[in-house]
C-alpha cells in the first residue's frame, strides 16, 4: 500500500505500512533527519514537530495513513530558495541554539504560530512551544528569537537580543536546517543495530545465560556476553567493579544492568533477540536508601560492607566554636536521584576505520580516557582504537558514562562491521547514571553579630548500583559543603554509599549542588532566626584573599563573591520591598510572596594532569587550525576556542578552524568537566597559537628582512607595522615553512602547577562563586509555586562569549528549577518523560543575567569557569524563598506543592 | 501491514467496519490510538480514518444546541469564537489537552472514547451534561456522557463496530456560568493531579441546577451528585460554595499515585478546585446576567 503526501513542496509517494508514525517515515524510509525523536513515540518532547497543513503535529503520533493528500513541512523544507527563514536566522542571532537537538521541532512549532498569528504576543508564544522541551537554554533566548523574527520590538534592543558577529556560534547553521549529523542521523553502508538486555530486576544474581535460540532468528548478526571480552571486562578506571557485561554467578545491582548485546540487521530484530535470550536470575532483597544499606545485617550490595569511598576535613575545634555561637541550626536536607534527560538519548555508532582501528564515535567528555577503556578491554593497543565526539545533542554530565562507547567498540571488535546503538528513552531512563541523593546533616553556628563560627556536616551520597566515579564524590560534596565562608572549625565527613538505585555518576555540577542546596538554606535559616541581612551576612563571611580556607590551604585564583554579591544587593531590596507591598494587599491564607537569596562556590577544573596540551598549525593555503580536546556537547566549547585562538592570534574567527575532540587527530588535553574548558584548554589553545605566532613571525622576519618585532599579524598576511603594505601572505610562509623542512604544526602546554608553590592538593583551589535571587508566589491552599523572576550573577572572570554565558545561565536557573519544583527518577517507577516532570516554556522565569569580571590571574583572556556552577544557587535560592513565604523551612527537594502544603499546614497547627 | 482506510461517509465506514468483523477500527486523531497500537493495549487490522467525512469536521450552533462533530480537533474548539466567547470554560480545558501539538490532532469526541478519568475533554463534557451519538448500522441512539464511561479506558463505544459521530449539548437559556480548574505537577504536557468542570445555571439569586464533573477520583470521569443537590435552590455566597467543596471531599475517592500526588494531597485540594471553579461559574453567571 502506498501513501501520496506533498512533503516540502513536492508530491511524495511512500511504501511503509501506513500504521508507522510519520517520524520514522521521515527519518528512515526518506532519509530526512532534521525531525528529531527524544522520547519513546510518546508525543513528549515536541522534538518531532512537523506541520501538515500549517497545522503543528507530533510527528511520533502521527501515523503515515493520515498524511495522505496532506501537505507536510519539515525543517529540511523551512529554508525557501537557499535563504534561511527569518526564524532561523532569528534563533542563530539571539542565541538561541545550544545543543540543537530541540532546535528543529521548536522552528516548526513557532513557524506555524507565525502563519497564524505573525505578531504573537509573549503569552501566544509561550503557548505555541508548550509542547516542546528544551534542556539547553532555559527558552529565554527562544522566546527572544520569535519575537525577533516576528519584527517585534521586545524589552530588549536588538543589540542586546542578537549575538553580534564576534559571539556568533560556528555551528548553529547545521542546527536550525536540520543538516547536523547527530549519531542518530548517520547510516553508515552495512550498518548493524545493537539492543542491551538489561536487569529486569533491582537486584539479583545472574545464575545463567542461554542465548542458544537467538542465533536462529531472523536478521540476528551476533550475541555478545561478558565471555566474549578479550580484555578487562570493566572500565575500573572510571568505575570500580562495574562490569561492561555482567559475568554469571555475579550480581545484578540495578534495574538496567546489562546482561547481553544482540546485533541484528535492524533494531526490531536485535531487540527481539534480546527477548529470546533466556537468563536465570535469583531475586535478590533490594534497597535505594543508603541508611537501610549501612544498617547491621543488611544485604551485601558492593564495597566495604555496602560503603564504596568517604572523606573527612577536621580544623580547628568544632565544639568551642558551636558553645560560642548565638544560634545554632541543627538539620538535616534531602534530595534525589535525577535524570539528565538531554534531548538527544544515549548513542554511539562504530566501524573499523581505513587504517584498521576500532573507531567510535559518540557523546564523551573524555575521549582519550575513552580510548584508554577501549583498548583495555579489547586487549589492543591504543593505537589501534579511535575515538571521535560528533556533534551531541545535550549531556550535562550523563554522557561522560563510557558505557556505550564501550559496548559499541566490543560490537565492531567482534564483527569488524559498522554498528550503531541507540538507547530509547526507557533505557535512558534505567540504564545511565542519575544526579546522587544526598542526606546532609548539618550543625552550624553564627554569633550574634552574624560571624560564623562552626560547621558540622555529615553526608550520606547514594552512588546507587555501581561506582560511576560516585568515589569521588565524597570529597567533591566536603568541599561544597562550606561554602566561599570562613569558618572557625570544621567536622566534615562525607560517605558514598552503594544502593539498589541506578548507578548516580556525574551530573551538573557533580556533587556540588546538593552540599550547596544544604549550606546555604541552613544559613537562610541562621539568618532569618538571628533577623540579618542575607547579602551583608555573606559579604561579613566570605573568604579573604591570601587566608587559608577550611580546606586547609589558601586559593590560588581571584574570588569574585564579594563582587557577585553586590551585584545582587540592589535587586535584593527592590524584591524584597515589593514582596512586602504584594503581601500586604492579599490575603495570607490565599497567597504569599517570597524573595530568596543563595550563593555558591564551586570549585573548577577537576582533577588529573595540571599539564594541559593543545595544538597549532598554518594550513597550507595559509588558515590556521587548533587541535584540542574539549568536548562540545552544545555548550559551545568549539566557538570559545575559535575565539580564544583568533582573540590570541589577533585574526578574524573565519580564518581560525578547530579540530576539537578526536583521539585521531588532536593531543590529549584531558577529561572535559567541571567546568574546565575554557580555563583548562582555552589556556593550552592561547599558548599554542602564541607559539604558532613566534613561527610564523620567525619565518616571516626572514622573508621581508625585518625583525620579528616589527611585524604584526593580519587574517591573511604577515605585515610590517610602520609599512602596511609590505607583507607576506599566510599561504606563502606555509609554503616557506615547508621549503625549510619546518613543521607548521606546534603544541602549547597550559600549566598551572608553578603558581602552587609548596602545596601540593589533591585537587586544584581555584573556584568560581555566583548567587542567585529568586522571587516567587506561593499558593497557600494548593502548595503551588509560581516562580516569577530570577536574578543570577556570576563571576566569570571575563565572558569570553557574553550571550554563550548567559545562555548558559538561563539553562541552569531552569535546570535548577525543576531539580527543586518538579523533577525526581523514582527507581522502577519513572520511566521516560510523561513521568519526569521537566520544566517547559510554561514554567520560565524572567531571568536576568549579571556577568561580574572579576579577571583569573592565569585563565586565557582572564577567564574562569561557568557552565555547572550556574545551576548551584538556584534550588536554595527558590528553597528560601518558599521557607521565608510560608515561615516553614523546607528542607527536601523536589518540594511538590503536597510537601509545601503540608509544610504550611505544619506551621498553623 | 495494517490497512489504512480513510472513507467519506459515516455510511461507508460502518461498512468497512461490519465487512472486517471486528478487526477494523476507527482512528481519529490518533494521539492516544497510536500508543496502544504500539504498545500492543489494542490491535487492528484496518485503521478507518474518520477526520475526512465532511459532516464530522464541524462545530454547529444550532437553536440551543451545540454540536460537535468527532473530527473537531482541541484545537478547533479553542480557536472557535462562539465558543471561546460562550463556553470559556470549554475553551480552557480544550488548551489543557497534552500540548499545542497534540491539541491539533487530538478530537474531544476521541478524547471521550477513550475512557480515561481525568480525560480533560471528558470532564468538560460531563459538566456540561453532553450527549453522544452513537451510531452502528442497527441504528442510531444518543447516549449522556454521564451513562457513556465503565472503566478507565473503557467507554461504551465499541470502536470495531460503532462510531461516535457527534456531541452535543444545550446551550442554558436562563442565567448561568461554567468554571475550569486544574491542577498538575506543572503548567502544561502533564496529566492533572486533579481536574474540574463545574456548570451552574440559576433562577433570581438562587442556584436551580448545579453540575460538579471532577477527575481522577474515581474509576470514571466523576460527577460529584451530593454536592451538586446540597447546591439546589441555595444562594451562591462564599459559604455555601465552600460547603459545597466539603460536600466533593466526602464523596470522591481518589488515589495514590507516587510519580503525580498521593491520595490525602489529593482530598485535601478538592474543595479548594471545587471552590475556586465555582466562583468561576458564579462570575460567569454575573456576567452573561448583565449582558
Amino acid at each position: 500500500m502506498s501513501t501520496r503526501f506533498n512533503l516540502n513542496g513536492l508530491p511524495t509517494e511512500v511504501q511503509s505500512d501506513p500504521s508507522t508514525p510519520l517520524l520514522d517515515v521521515l527519518r528512515t524510509e526518506l532519509r530526512l533527519t532534521g525531525t528529531k525523536q527524544g522520547c519513546d513515540h510518546e508525543g513528549e518532547c515536541g522534538a518531532c514537530t512537523v506541520l501538515i497543513d500549517n497545522e503543528p503535529v507530533q510527528s511520533c503520533l502521527t501515523l503515515l495513513g493520515a498524511v495522505a493528500d496532506r501537505h507536510v513541512l519539515t525543517i529540511e523544507g523551512l529554508k525557501q530558495f537557499e535563504k534561511l527563514d527569518p526564524l532561523q536566522q532569528a534563533f542563530i542571532q539571539t542565541g538561541a541554539v545550544q545543543c540543537g537537538y530541540c532546535t528543529p521541532g521548536m522552528l516548526m512549532a513557532a513557524k506555524a504560530l507565525l502563519i497564524r498569528e505573525p505578531k504573537p504576543n509573549r503569552q501566544q508564544i509561550i503557548e505555541a512551544l508548550d509542547g516542546n522541551l528544551c534542556r539547553c537554554t532555559g527558552y529565554t533566548r527562544i522566546i527572544d528569537a520569535v519575537e525577533f523574527a516576528a519584527g517585534m520590538t521586545p524589552e530588549k534592543t536588538p543589540h542586546e537580543m542578537t549575538a553580534g558577529e564576534d559571539y556568533l556560534r560556528m555551528d548553529s547553521e547545521g542546527k536550525v536546517t536540520g543538516q547536523t549529523p547527530y549519531v542518530e542521523d548517520i547510516v553508515l553502508p552495512d550498518m548493524l543495530h545493537m539492543k542491551v538486555l538489561r536487569s529486569p530486576l533491582h537486584h539479583a544474581r545472574l545464575d545463567n545465560i542461554d542465548t542458544s535460540s537467538v542465533s536462529a532468528m531472523p536478521g540476528i548478526r551476533r550475541v555478545i556476553s561478558w565471555k566474549d571480552i578479550p580484555g578487562i571486562n570493566g572500565f575500573p578506571e572510571y568505575s570500580l567493579e562495574e562490569p561492561v557485561l555482567t559475568p554469571e554467578s555475579d550480581t545484578l545491582r540495578m534495574k538496567g544492568a546489562p546482561i547481553a548485546l544482540v546485533i541484528a540487521d535492524t533494531e526490531d530484530q536485535a531487540q527481539a533477540g534480546c527477548k529470546a535470550i533466556k537468563i536465570k536470575i535469583d531475586p535478590l532483597p533490594f534497597t535505594f536508601d543508603p541508611e537501610e544499606a549501612l544498617k547491621p545485617g543488611a544485604t551485601l550490595i558492593a564495597g566495604n560492607n555496602n560503603e564504596l569511598s568517604s572523606f573527612v576535613i577536621t580544623q580547628g575545634d568544632l565544639e568551642t566554636s558551636l558553645k560560642a555561637s548565638k544560634n545554632v541550626i541543627d538539620a538535616t536536607y534531602e534530595t534525589a536521584f535525577l535524570e539528565h534527560s538531554a534531548l538527544e538519548r544515549e548513542s554511539a555508532f562504530g566501524f573499523i576505520d581505513e587504517k584498521g582501528r576500532v573507531t567510535v564515535s559518540g557523546a564523551t567528555h573524555q575521549p582519550h580516557n575513552q580510548q584508554r577503556y577501549v583498548s583495555e578491554m579489547l586487549g589492543i593497543p591504543l593505537e589501534n582504537v579511535r575515538v571521535i565526539t560528533p556533534p551531541i545533542g545535550g549531556s550535562f554530565g550523563g554522557k561522560q558514562d563510557p558505557w556505550p562507547m564501550m559496548a559499541v567498540a566490543l560490537g565492531v571488535y567482534l564483527l569488524r562491521k559498522p554498528i550503531r546503538l541507540v538507547y530509547s528513552r526507557l533505557e535512558s531512563f534505567d540504564a545511565s547514571p542519575k544526579r546522587h541523593p544526598y542526606k546532609v546533616h548539618l550543625k552550624l553556628g553564627s554569633r550574634a553579630d552574624g560571624k560564623l563560627t562552626g560547621l558540622s556536616a555529615s553526608i550520606l551520597c547514594n552512588t546507587g548500583g555501581y561506582d560511576s566515579s560516585g568515589r569521588y564524590i565524597t570529597n567533591y560534596a566536603v568541599t561544597a559543603i562550606g561554602g566561599a565562608y570562613r569558618w572557625q572549625a570544621v567536622n566534615l565527613l562525607a560517605r558514598s554509599i552503594y544502593t539498589n538505585g541506578p548507578k548516580a555518576g556525574q551530573y551538573r555540577g557533580f556533587g556540588t549542588a546538593q552540599s550547596n542546596f544544604a549550606l546555604e538554606c541552613a544559613l537562610d535559616e541562621i539568618i532569618e532566626k538571628l533577623d540579618l541581612d542575607p547579602v551583608e551576612f555573606r559579604i561579613k563571611n566570605c573568604i579573604r584573599p591570601g587566608e587559608n580556607t577550611f580546606l586547609g590551604y589558601p586559593l590560588i585564583e581571584t574570588l569574585g563573591y564579594k563582587e557577585v554579591l553586590e551585584q545582587i544587593r540592589p535587586y535584593h531590596k527592590l524584591f524584597s520591598e515589593e514582596a512586602k507591598k504584594f503581601n500586604a494587599d492579599h490575603d495570607p491564607d490565599k497567597v504569599r510572596r517570597g524573595v530568596g537569596l543563595a550563593g555558591m562556590w564551586y570549585r573548577f577544573g577537576k582533577a588529573g594532569t595540571l599539564k594541559i596540551e593543545a595544538q597549532a598549525a598554518l594550513s597550507s593555503e595559509g588558515h590556521y587550525i587548533v587541535y584540542c580536546s574539549a568536548p562540545d556537547y552544545g555548550q559551545g566549547t568549539t566557538t570559545a576556542m575559535n575565539q580564544i585562538a583568533a582573540e590570541a592570534l589577533g585574526v578574524s574567527r573565519n580564518w581560525v578552524n578547530v579540530v576539537n575532540a578526536d583521539t585521531g587527530q588532536v593531543p590529549d588535553s584531558n577529561i572535559q568537566g567541571a567546568s574546565r574548558a575554557v580555563y583548562f584548554v582555552g589556556g593550552a589553545v592561547t599558548k599554542a597559537v602564541q607559539v604558532l605566532k613566534d613561527s610564523i613571525f620567525s619565518v616571516a622576519a626572514e622573508m621581508l628582512d625585518v625583525p620579528g618585532k616589527d611585524l604584526e599579524l593580519k587574517s591573511d598576511r604577515v605585515i610590517v607595522t610602520a609599512q602596511p603594505n609590505r607583507f607576506v601572505s599566510t599561504m606563502d610562509i606555509a609554503h616557506e615553512f615547508d621549503l625549510m623542512g619546518k613543521s607548521r604544526r606546534v603544541t602549547g602546554i597550559f600549566d598551572v602547577s608553578p603558581n602552587l608553590g609548596d602545596q601540593r592538593p589533591e585537587y586544584l583551589p581555584i573556584f568560581i562563586t555566583g548567587a542567585h535571587l529568586a522571587d516567587l508566589t506561593v499558593d497557600m491552599e494548593t502548595g503551588m509555586v509560581q516562580v516569577v523572576r530570577v536574578v543570577a550573577a556570576h563571576d566569570v572572570g571575563k565572558a569570553v562569549n557574553p550571550v554563550d554565558s548567559s545562555g548558559q545561565i538561563e539553562g541552569a536557573v531552569l535546570m535548577g528549577l525543576g531539580a527543586t519544583l518538579q523533577e525526581e527518577y523514582l527507581p522502577g517507577l519513572t520511566t521516560g518523560f510523561s513521568h519526569y516532570h521537566l520544566p517547559t516554556i510554561g514554567s520560565t522565569p524572567e531571568i536576568k543575567t549579571i556577568l561580574v569580571e572579576v579577571p583569573s590571574k592565569y585563565g586565557p583572556m582572564g577567564a574562569k569557569g561557568l557552565g555547572e556552577a550556574a545551576m548551584l544557587p538556584t534550588t536554595p535560592a527558590i528553597i528560601n524563598a518558599i521557607s521565608r513565604s510560608i515561615h516553614e523551612r523546607i528542607r527536601s527537594i523536589p518540594a511538590t506543592p503536597e510537601q509545601i502544603l503540608s509544610a504550611i499546614q505544619r506551621r498553623r497547627s | 501491514m495494517i490497512l489504512y482506510m480513510i472513507p467519506s461517509s459515516v455510511k461507508e465506514t460502518l461498512e468497512i467496519l461490519a465487512s472486517y468483523e471486528g478487526k477494523a477500527r476507527i482512528i481519529a486523531g490518533g494521539t492516544d490510538l497510536a500508543i496502544d497500537l504500539r504498545k500492543g493495549r489494542k490491535s487492528a487490522d484496518v485503521l478507518v480514518d474518520i477526520t475526512r467525512i465532511a459532516q464530522l469536521t464541524q462545530v454547529k450552533v444550532e437553536g440551543d444546541f451545540v454540536e460537535v462533530g468527532a473530527a473537531v480537533t482541541f484545537s478547533d474548539i479553542k480557536k472557535h469564537k462562539f465558543l471561546q466567547n460562550e463556553f470559556p470554560m470549554l475553551t480552557l480545558a480544550a488548551a489543557s489537552v497534552g500540548a499545542t501539538g497534540i491539541q491539533t490532532r487530538a478530537t474531544w469526541v476521541g478524547n471521550l472514547v477513550n475512557g480515561m478519568p481525568a480525560a480533560d475533554g471528558a470532564i468538560a463534557a460531563l459538566a456540561l451534561e453532553a450527549e453522544i451519538k452513537v451510531v452502528s448500522l442497527e441504528g442510531e441512539t444518543w447516549l449522556p456522557v454521564e451513562n457513556f464511561f465503565i472503566r478507565p479506558g473503557e467507554s461504551k463505544i465499541d470502536s470495531t463496530s460503532q462510531l461516535a459521530t457527534h456531541l452535543r449539548f444545550q446551550i442554558p437559556q436562563k442565567t448561568w456560568g461554567a468554571g475550569w480548574q486544574r491542577i498538575g505537577r506543572r503548567t502544561n504536557l502533564t496529566l492533572p493531579i486533579l481536574n474540574c468542570a463545574v456548570k451552574l445555571e440559576f433562577l433570581e439569586d438562587l442556584i436551580q441546577s448545579a453540575i460538579i464533573a471532577l477527575g481522577p477520583v474515581g474509576s470514571t470521569p466523576y460527577r460529584a451528585h451530593t454536592a451538586e443537590r446540597y447546591l439546589i435552590n441555595k444562594p451562591p455566597t462564599d459559604e455555601i460554595i465552600a460547603e459545597a467543596g466539603m460536600f466533593v471531599q466526602k464523596e470522591a475517592l481518589p488515589r495514590s499515585n507516587p510519580l503525580r500526588a498521593s491520595r490525602e494531597y489529593r482530598l485535601e485540594i478538592i474543595p479548594i478546585i471545587v471552590q475556586r471553579a465555582l466562583i468561576q461559574a458564579r462570575q460567569q453567571a454575573i456576567e452573561n446576567h448583565l449582558k
